[in-house]
């Protein structure tokens, strides 16, 4: 299963480096629109005439980068938070939590669509906006695995010989929740992904930029599925959906490695925990 | 009882700070609030034609206030579900929205019932039988499946059965001047994709929820005990193993409330269907800040009320969290 994920996930990474090299043509350059696949077109082209291949090989960079990104940032900071909360306890650790409750409480695209609106559209904004959203699921993963890892003989033995909160807490007890981090960022990737083009899908991505949500927004707004126009829409639902698939696989091995059916790691809510946040987008 | 309450009283809560959210995120943003209030257009018309009028409007906002006697009033405004003025519609935003949501829920609610009879059947089959074969492909089918988001399962299947086989509407609630018997038809006709598309995504999760709990349960002492004094295989998964297995799936339905929003609210756009993703649209499109603001809140509403609806039943099912013990 992971190697299945890490394949696909391979390729996009392929397609999104060597974009260049790999599109047969500038995906800005204009020419006959609503041509169906064929020669010079291997995908057809849409309504402004663009080559619908290049559009989507290039849409594999910024999908990935936009996914990457907010992934990378909402990892970072639900990480550090997860630390502290689990390992400081008190009062810390339930302010913190009670603030990872709200932001898995209040229902993430509606809110994801009210910030845009208001901030514009850009790529850098939809990044911090889909992070901002989604470090609170890592934050409760990483805690609970904290909590576990706090009680055991060789964080003790670090305290007694005199190391710092800090020290044991970035030296000693992070290195143990690797596998829960890398685990639950593959798995926020995918879901950053599916924000991204759920929200590029509703006309609130970056006009600048091309992404496989934005191809579909403009098949859906310029007549792409009234018309049965399968080439303008059908390869980036494919696209999407294979990206996501690549990255749950991954982050699912990470969890339940080679079918053991048991859950490892952080018991019975790790899969509900870990699920919540790949699947809000829809 | 003193468990329900204190939960209520933290949804409360959450409630409180979307509202405040919402009041801050207007007022922060460059600008005359006026602008996110009224629409650009309306309010560059006014400020050109009629000063007078805006100042008026401004006063009639309470913006000429302190800020803390606006958010007070803004407060008691939500409270009594008054969320403002959509510009778009030219109506108040909380009767447009709750014309809509009337729909969303007709599509939201049989999705949600039909997809946690099939995940909850189909998933305590796949956990009991955990590694073979047919558990192997079925799990791979339905992780694809919960991969696929559900507005591009919704243009797949509009390409295959409506636009190809001709079989469903392309898109839309009802047909022109229908009423009565043929009129619940037609909005089933309407419904069927729509509702398949977030049927299934939800099987999908629910399925692979279940599975995993009834894994956990399965290999517990009193399964043992169940088989090892002669029950048939189905009666110790049904009647011993789902029933411990239940209440992770009682929370993921009530909480699927909250995921199937983002979910409803795309495929809602795809096939036109005339409920709160369409209503969001149109309010992104048409920059009706207002509205967009009160969709948010509404919704958030919704998802903290089938939280604490999950809460109750979760305190029904399990006796220990009925005792007073605390969880989370």
């Amino acid at each position: 299963m992971a190697l299945a994920g890490f394949l696909i996930l391979l390729v996009f990474l392929i397609m999104a480096l060597l974009a260049p090299y790999l599109s047969p043509h500038d995906p800005w350059e204009l020419g006959v629109p609503y041509l169906p696949p064929g020669k010079g077109h291997p995908l057809g082209t849409n309504d402004i005439g663009q080559d619908l291949l290049s559009e989507l090989i290039y849409g594999a960079r910024v999908s990935l980068f936009i996914g990457f990104f907010a992934a990378l940032l909402a990892t970072v900071v639900g990480t550090a938070l997860g630390l502290l909360a689990g390992y400081l306890r008190g009062a810390v650790e339930e302010l913190l939590m009670r603030l990872a409750d709200v932001f898995l409480l209040i229902p993430t695209l509606p809110l994801v669509i009210v910030l845009i609106a208001y901030l514009k559209p850009s790529l850098w904004n939809l990044i911090i906006t889909i992070a901002l959203l989604g470090w609170a699921g890592t934050a409760r993963v990483v805690r609970s695995r904290v909590l576990q890892i706090r009680e055991m003989p060789f964080v003790t033995s670090a305290r007694a010989l005199g190391g710092g909160s800090f020290y044991i807490m970035f030296c000693h007890i992070l290195p143990n929740t690797a596998e829960v981090v890398l685990a639950k960022a593959s798995l926020a990737v995918a879901g950053a992904m599916l924000t991204e083009a759920g929200i590029s899908f509703l006309g609130l991505g970056d006009p600048t930029q091309k992404s496989w949500g934005m191809m579909l927004h403009y098949a859906f707004t310029h007549g792409g599925i009234v018309n049965g126009y399968w080439w303008w829409y059908l390869p980036p639902v494919l696209c999407i959906s294979l990206a996501v698939l690549g990255f749950v696989l991954l982050g699912y091995a990470g969890i339940n490695p080679r079918g053991s059916g048991q859950i490892l790691l952080g018991g019975g809510d790790f899969f509900g925990s870990c699920a919540e946040r790949t699947r809000d987008p829809g | 009882m003193r468990h329900v309450l204190m939960r209520a009283f933290w949804y409360a809560v959450v409630f409180l700070l979307v509202v405040t959210f919402n009041f801050f995120l207007v007022r922060l943003m460059p600008g005359d609030p006026l602008v996110h209030l009224l629409g650009e257009e309306g309010y560059l018309y006014l400020y050109v034609h009629q000063p007078q009028a805006l100042a008026e409007i401004k006063a009639k906002y309470g913006l000429d206030k302190p800020v803390p006697v606006q958010y007070l009033s803004y407060v008691r405004n939500c409270l009594r579900g008054d969320f403002g003025w959509s510009y778009q519609y030219g109506q108040p935003v909380f009767k447009v929205i709750l014309f809509r949501l009337k729909w969303t829920l007709v599509l939201l609610l049989p999705a949600i019932a039909i997809s946690a009879v099939l995940g909850a059947w189909l998933g305590s089959l796949a956990g009991w039988r955990m590694g073979r074969r047919a558990e192997v492909l079925s799990t791979s089918i339905l992780l694809f499946l919960y991969s696929l988001p559900t507005y591009c399962l919704g243009m797949i299947l509009i390409l295959l059965l409506a636009y190809y086989a001709d079989l469903f509407p392309l898109g839309g609630m009802v047909g022109e001047g229908s009423s009565g018997l043929a009129r619940v038809g037609d909005v089933l006709w309407h419904l069927a994709l729509p509702l398949t598309v977030l049927a299934v995504h939800n099987t999908a999760y629910n399925y692979l929820i279940m599975r995993n709990a009834v894994a956990q349960v399965k290999i517990e002492d009193f399964v043992l005990t169940a088989a090892a004094k002669g029950l048939k295989e189905k009666q110790v998964l049904f009647r011993h193993v789902f029933r411990n297995a239940l209440p992770p799936l009682i929370t993921v339905v009530a909480l699927d409330f909250g995921f199937l929003v983002a979910g409803v609210l795309l495929v809602e756009v795809v096939f036109s269907w005339q409920g709160m993703g369409s209503l969001i649209y149109d309010a992104v499109v048409s920059r009706d800040y207002p509205l967009l603001q009160g969709c948010f809140l509404i919704l958030a509403c919704c998802v903290l009320l089938a939280n604490f609806v999950a809460d109750l039943l979760y305190a029904l099912v399990d006796p220990r969290i009925r005792e007073g013990e605390s969880f989370g």
